[in-house]
């Protein structure tokens, strides 16, 4: 059953919706999860409660938990009693920091270029969140409304918005002007570190974009396509019967996996390549000058790209949505698809399940990475993407090709 | 058309990583320092001349106030200077006790300094780890004097009080744990190829600018020398222990990083030595009310976690306080080599340099 155009556009703006409720819920929690991991890690709590009161001081009332924050600070010490979901207090810290970014002073510096220091932050983060459009979650439809169901009754409600055939080139392309929105900031802030902060941030963008691309042109080579859906779907389940063909197929994807996810730590500014928000060299980098809502763009941004990453990254080398990473999944499929055990045989078909266990595990990783690695020095940074990663990426380039022309 | 020109750029008062209120004027060349000029004095408390007007008592409360991270170290190098001054001999016991806890705060120093500079260079886990056992150390003074950071631990002549009841249980847990504790820093850095990276050929500074310079402590043991006071000059009960002086060749900042690290090694040894062979006895000599000194004068130097640390005293016929009294600041002296090993190398490494020089401002400014 064709849409007509209504129908298409209610099921695409619902779409599109849901997807930007996914990443915009995503990423707060990902603050969350930030604290609570690094916390962690550092034999520490991380967050257990908020501060304050929502309507100022307590005015009038004698009892802290008669105010909402009181009283949810109440619960989180209540909550700190039993073992293991004592980690969810400090949860509605998420919340407290997107009121914090949102009441924050506006302020924008005498000497900045007003247009470009306002513009630049949006400029970053619709950069950021427009790359969704071609990121597919889930490869068919997520589900379909139920034929009673008023005005879409049969349609599938998709688990991607846009099915495009060059949907990688989208990405890379339209990620890649995420990095004007950093270095057009620094500029117009007009001052001294965001200056070193956004120069250090376009040489590092503009330098680390050859290795990412390079790394991804290895899936694009081995599956013959441009297409989101087709090349995660090929990567993970489609490997050719040869069998020594497949297991370097495996290999250069296992490789692969550490050089795009390097590449990607680089293009989103994180740990240890943090050097354009280096805080203990640049104050704060190229954002020193934003504050409130500004400031929070560019974190959404920043946010946003690690879920970008981390999404290519779990597509096209650790198998999308399948089980097994780094093309296993036949092999693994040929033993157990008739498996007389339902559950055996259900781990040998796709589903969203596992893409969003293997985005949550990676973006761990960046948290993890961050709370154990010192980070590198601008010269060193630079010596590690043009000396190695790019001839490391060329090289296996040239392997998939062989690879390509051996199937 | 074009015209380039070096970018001034202020590192500090309120920086985050100049470890207090040091202010570098840096001239960048893109990146690049081309000149670098520590500005100090934002700390400023005149304690020199305050001291002077106060008793010899009264004046070693203002020095936990000098380098406020190393404060019984500090108690220490004013209540031997003063002892030398009125040559009082201090009870055999009060000298174990307070080398013990010197040593302990030799540890605190260096944990301090490892948790902040490994922050410096982007580590940030290991200094929630240094702080934990940080505050340990700091719960020790506590039961030992009441207080953690400004201690005040010692007295002229001895101790106030014996070590109470339950400390020698406390500091032999501490031990118990304590190299293991190393060690887990060291998993974190030592072999860690950014650290390296990072430390590795960074801020140079060889033996004989060190030593042209003044500079003293481990960034002069560093690069070669074997200069401690303990060893040279020994004072407290350093001359019944048994310890080695750790030193390096390189004379740069990965190399102070393992200087350092093992100072605590040898500082854990020292420790557990004093506990061990502590002696029987009193703790405080038999002083007069009040000291009234001679015309004299004295400089007394201890080997502080940062350096050499002196204290020098000028009394006058019949006087309570100090006629002058000058502190040789560690930190103040060893600042002076910044410049030194930052000229022409990338702004990261100010930061780096600026950490493993290890200054604390209160006692640079005082």
């Amino acid at each position: 059953m064709t849409p007509t155009l209504i129908q298409y556009l209610v099921i695409s703006l619902l779409q599109i919706v849901a997807v930007l409720g996914f990443v915009m819920t995503l990423v707060p929690l990902l603050t969350f999860a930030e604290r609570k991991v690094i916390g962690y890690v550092q034999v520490r709590l991380g967050a257990t409660r908020v501060a304050g009161g929502l309507w100022g001081a307590q005015r009038g009332r004698t009892h802290q938990s008669r105010t909402i924050t009181g009283g949810l600070n109440g619960f989180m010490w209540w909550l700190g009693k039993w073992p293991v979901i004592s980690i969810l207090r400090g949860l509605p810290m998420f919340i407290a920091d997107a009121l914090k970014l949102l009441t924050k002073e506006d302020i924008v510096p005498t000497d900045a270029d007003k247009a470009v220091f306002v513009l630049s932050p949006a400029l970053a983060m619709v950069a950021a969140f427009t790359v969704f459009a071609a990121i597919s979650f889930s490869p068919g439809a997520l589900f379909y409304f139920p034929a009673k169901f008023p005005f879409l009754g049969g349609l599938p409600f998709n688990g991607f918005l846009t099915d495009i055939n060059v949907g990688l080139l989208f990405i890379l392309g339209v990620a890649s002007v995420g990095v004007y929105g950093i270095v057009l900031g620094a500029w117009a802030s007009n001052s001294k570190y965001p200056l070193l902060g956004g120069l250090r941030s376009a040489a590092q963008i503009v330098s680390y974009e050859v290795p990412l691309t390079l790394s991804l042109l290895v899936p694009v080579v081995l599956t013959g396509s441009l297409n989101f859906n087709e090349m995660s779907t090929r990567m993970a389940a489609d490997v050719p019967v040869n069998g020594l063909v497949g297991i370097g197929r495996s290999l250069l994807m296992f490789v692969g996996f550490f050089v795009y996810t390097t590449c990607g730590f680089a293009e989103t500014n994180r740990t240890p390549f943090d050097l354009a928000e280096a805080e203990n060299e640049l104050v704060a980098g190229f954002h020193t000058e934003y504050s409130g809502m500004k400031f929070s763009f560019f974190f959404l941004s920043e946010y946003a790209s690690m879920i970008t990453v981390s999404a290519l990254a779990s597509a096209f080398f650790l198998g999308g949505h399948y089980l097994l990473p780094f093309g296993l999944q036949p092999a693994w499929n040929h033993f157990f698809q008739h498996s007389p055990y339902a559950i055996l045989a259900w781990t040998c078909t796709p589903s969203i399940l596992w893409f969003l266990l293997k985005i949550f595990f990676l973006l761990f990783v960046f948290l993890w990475v961050r709370a154990t690695l010192p980070r590198y020095r601008y010269d060193q940074l630079m010596n590690v993407g043009w000396k190695f990663l790019i001839p490391y990426t060329l090289v296996m380039f040239v392997i998939a090709a062989l690879l390509r022309y051996a199937a | 058309m074009f015209k380039t020109e070096e970018m001034e750029i202020n590192l500090g008062p309120q920086h985050p990583s100049t470890h207090g209120v040091l202010r570098v004027k840096l001239h960048l060349d893109g990146e690049t320092v081309v000149r670098c000029v520590p500005m100090i004095g934002y700390l400023h408390r005149g304690v020199e001349k305050i001291c002077e007007n106060k008793t010899f008592f009264q004046g070693q409360v203002w020095t936990d106030r000098t380098d406020y991270v190393a404060s019984v170290s500090n108690n220490l190098g004013w209540a031997e200077g003063v002892e030398k001054l009125f040559g009082i001999t201090v009870p055999r016991r009060a000298h174990y006790i307070r080398t013990m806890l010197t040593e302990l705060n030799r540890i605190t120093s260096h944990l301090l300094w490892l948790g902040t500079h490994a922050l410096d260079i982007g580590a940030m886990t290991v200094f929630l780890y240094a702080f934990r056992e940080r505050e340990e150390i700091l719960s020790i003074f506590e039961a030992f004097c009441g207080a953690r950071l400004t201690t005040t631990a010692f007295r002229i002549g001895g101790l106030r009080e014996d070590i109470p009841p339950g400390l020698e249980k406390q500091v032999r847990a501490f031990q118990a744990r304590f190299l293991d504790c190393i060690e887990e820093y060291e998993t974190l850095l030592t072999e860690n190829r950014i650290w390296k990276k990072r430390t590795i050929g960074v801020a140079l500074l060889n033996a004989e600018d060190a030593i042209a310079l003044g500079v003293t402590g481990p960034v002069l043991r560093a690069a070669g020398s074997t200069y401690d006071i303990r060893k040279v000059f020994p004072y407290a009960a350093y001359a019944e222990m048994d310890f080695d002086v750790p030193t390096q060749t390189a004379g740069d900042t990965y190399a102070r990083y393992l200087v350092r690290l093992e100072e605590m090694r040898q500082a854990h040894r020292i420790v557990n030595q004093c506990l061990d062979g502590l002696p029987e006895g009193p703790v405080m000599a038999k002083l007069p009310k009040v000291l009234k000194s001679e015309v004299n004068e004295v400089y007394h130097a201890i080997e502080a976690p940062k350096g050499e640390l002196g204290y020098y005293f000028v009394g006058e016929k019949g006087g309570v306080n100090p006629y002058r009294m000058h502190i040789r600041a560690p930190s103040f002296i060893n600042l002076q080599a910044l410049p030194k090993m930052v000229e022409g190398r990338l702004l990261a490494d100010v930061i780096a340099a600026i950490g493993t020089l290890d200054v604390v401002l209160g006692e640079v400014d005082r």
